[in-house]
């Protein structure tokens, strides 16, 4: 007997890890490897002409990454990119927690609008940057028509995306139309399941709506807002298409993020060493945001 | 107190209509101007209606700038080929994650979770010299096994979450009626997860479709390029004065995934939230 459940825990594991490989070996091979090596090759002068030749990079003394701090093309990438996921983060939070709570409100429709705001998010990226240039025109476009009719012709020459200033808010508004649909709708699942019951004694204790928002709905919803926001942020700390459609990282490196950069660097300048040296800074921010994000909304929870 | 109530219901609905105006908005704008004509496109102040509306564009769209159609013909045999395979995966994998704990589980699911997080730029680096030594460089396959891998980890995470909604006692029973664990998988439990099935591959037929850095880096070759990247190289530069052009490639580009979207709704919402909410 004790024989045969020994097999059966065998069995079990050789059965699981035997379906559970197919996913493993994907990640190891295009995800976990590639991410491992290309950190290895950003310590190294390494070219296209090495992956023509065959020739592995030599270590170059942390020449990569001493460059790109002296000549201030980091730095710069690294701020544009920390405003960019911060603005367009807390705006696709609040106008899709606002939204969330209007569709659970009990407004005509509900479902309907539900089903026909989600366009945006299945506008492919590319797609949504056209839209969006379209609409920031500098001659012809309907944002310079608008911005021009609101001021009573003070602003005329409004070039959202070929100013400095603007540029990178430009680029921000294009996302936050494409990411609204999806924070919303989970959102919106988040607040259909707190207990009505918390409500009605609350409203029996004589808390108004905005006590009861701030002290029954966001805490019961805090694991719904933790994954979207985090998803959020991975998201915006990743975007590359909006940007290098909509601006090219210009003008004057204003939307130059570090997505743009370390493309710029690997595949335009063809230093892959150097475009391995800017993914692997931002790999490291971008384990360190999430891992304060996370523990801030876990210390959250005990509190 | 009852005119207060009134102020909040007036207030909600003007926010209602100020966001879906900016939703939606944006969408009209593309198909009026795809209907307009290039002339008409550059009026100032522009017309909110198009004056005679026309085909013109889309016209030209299927005969003089055809082009475009071989990206969307490639853009179609990658996502289909990237949906099958991550879907296949998601199924045996999933599976695994959502019914067996061993120790190495907790490992699997931190590769899966860490591996959404790494950029993209950063495996293509390493990938572009590892598939050029494989001769996969510029091949679709190439680009549909990067794509895949790619949309590996969340379509497992979302598969599993579907997984977990099976009672357990189905496969006990199966097993005391002494059919084997594979029989067992197919024939009794996948044929319960239809709905996961339909959200994991249509999830993964977007975000392909939607892809843009692996088919930049991975093709070179005109004939093979997907849409977003043949759209950005051959629309933009030359032809970026034909806006009327460019908003009726836009208006061709997005329907299928609009029409995907309002057949699969349902399957869509309560996959995104399932796995959302799991993971």
């Amino acid at each position: 007997m004790k024989q045969s459940m020994m097999t059966k825990t065998g069995k079990d594991k050789l059965f699981s890890l035997l379906l559970a490989a197919p996913a493993i070996i994907m990640t190891v091979i295009f995800i976990l490897v590639p991410v491992v090596d290309s950190v290895i090759k950003s310590f190294t002068e390494y070219k296209i002409k090495n992956i023509i030749s065959g020739k592995p990079g030599t270590w170059n003394n942390f020449k990569n990454y001493t460059k790109l701090f002296q000549n201030a093309k980091l730095p710069q990438a690294i701020s544009n990119t920390f405003i960019y996921v911060l603005v367009v983060v807390i705006a696709v939070f609040i106008l899709g927690m606002i939204l969330a709570l209007i569709l659970n409100s009990g407004v005509k429709a509900a479902k309907i609008i539900q089903g026909v705001m989600m366009t945006p998010w299945v506008i492919p990226t590319v797609i949504s940057a056209l839209i969006w240039m379209w609409l920031f025109q500098p001659q012809y476009g309907l944002v310079k028509y608008l911005v021009s009719v609101a001021t009573g012709g003070a602003v005329n020459d409004l070039a959202v995306l070929n100013n400095p200033k603007t540029a990178l808010m430009g680029i921000s508004i294009a996302s936050l139309w494409k990411q609204v649909p999806l924070m919303t709708l989970l959102l919106l699942a988040g607040l259909q399941n707190v207990p009505e019951e918390l409500f009605e004694a609350a409203t029996v204790d004589g808390a108004n709506k905005v006590q009861r928002f701030f002290h029954i709905t966001l805490p019961s919803m805090r694991s719904v807002i933790a994954v979207a926001v985090s998803m959020s942020i991975i998201e915006n700390f990743k975007q590359f298409p909006l940007f290098w459609t909509m601006t090219g990282g210009g003008p004057d490196g204003a939307t130059t993020t570090l997505a743009i950069l370390s493309y710029r660097e690997a595949f335009v300048s063809q230093d892959l060493g150097s475009g391995a040296a800017v993914t692997t800074v931002w790999m490291l921010l971008m384990i360190v945001v999430t891992y304060f994000f996370n523990k801030a909304m876990k210390r959250e929870e005990t509190a | 107190m009852k005119r207060k109530q009134t102020a909040f219901t007036c207030v909600r609905y003007l926010l209602l209509i100020i966001i879906m105006v900016f939703l939606l908005f944006p969408i009209y704008w593309m198909v009026v101007t795809a209907l307009k004509t290039n002339m008409e496109a550059y009026l100032y102040p522009p017309t909110f209606l198009p004056e005679e509306p026309t085909t013109a564009s889309f016209k030209s769209l299927l005969t003089t700038n055809n082009q475009f159609f071989v990206y969307y013909k490639n853009n179609f045999i990658v996502a289909g080929f990237a949906a099958l395979f991550s879907t296949l995966i998601a199924l045996t994998s999933g599976y695994t994650l959502s019914r067996f704990h061993f120790k190495w589980n907790k490992w699997i699911l931190a590769a899966l979770m860490s591996s959404q997080m790494f950029p993209v730029v950063s495996r293509m680096i390493s990938l572009y010299g590892l598939l050029g030594k494989a001769n996969l460089i510029n091949t679709r396959t190439g680009l549909i096994l990067a794509v895949v891998a790619a949309q590996v980890p969340f379509c497992v995470m979302l598969m599993s979450s579907f997984y977990d909604s099976i009672p357990r006692e189905l496969e006990e029973a199966a097993t005391v009626d002494g059919a084997k664990r594979f029989a067992t998988l197919f024939r009794v439990i996948i044929p319960l997860v239809k709905p996961g099935i339909v959200a994991v591959g249509i999830y993964s037929f977007l975000m392909t479709w939607d892809d843009y850095l692996h088919a930049a880096t991975l093709i070179q070759t005109d004939s093979l390029r997907t849409l977003s990247v043949g759209i950005a190289l051959r629309y933009l530069g030359e032809l970026s004065y034909d806006w009327s052009l460019v908003n009726a490639i836009s208006v061709v580009g997005a329907l299928p995934m609009v029409l995907l979207f309002i057949f699969f709704q349902k399957y869509m919402v309560k996959g995104l939230v399932a796995g959302a909410v799991k993971g």
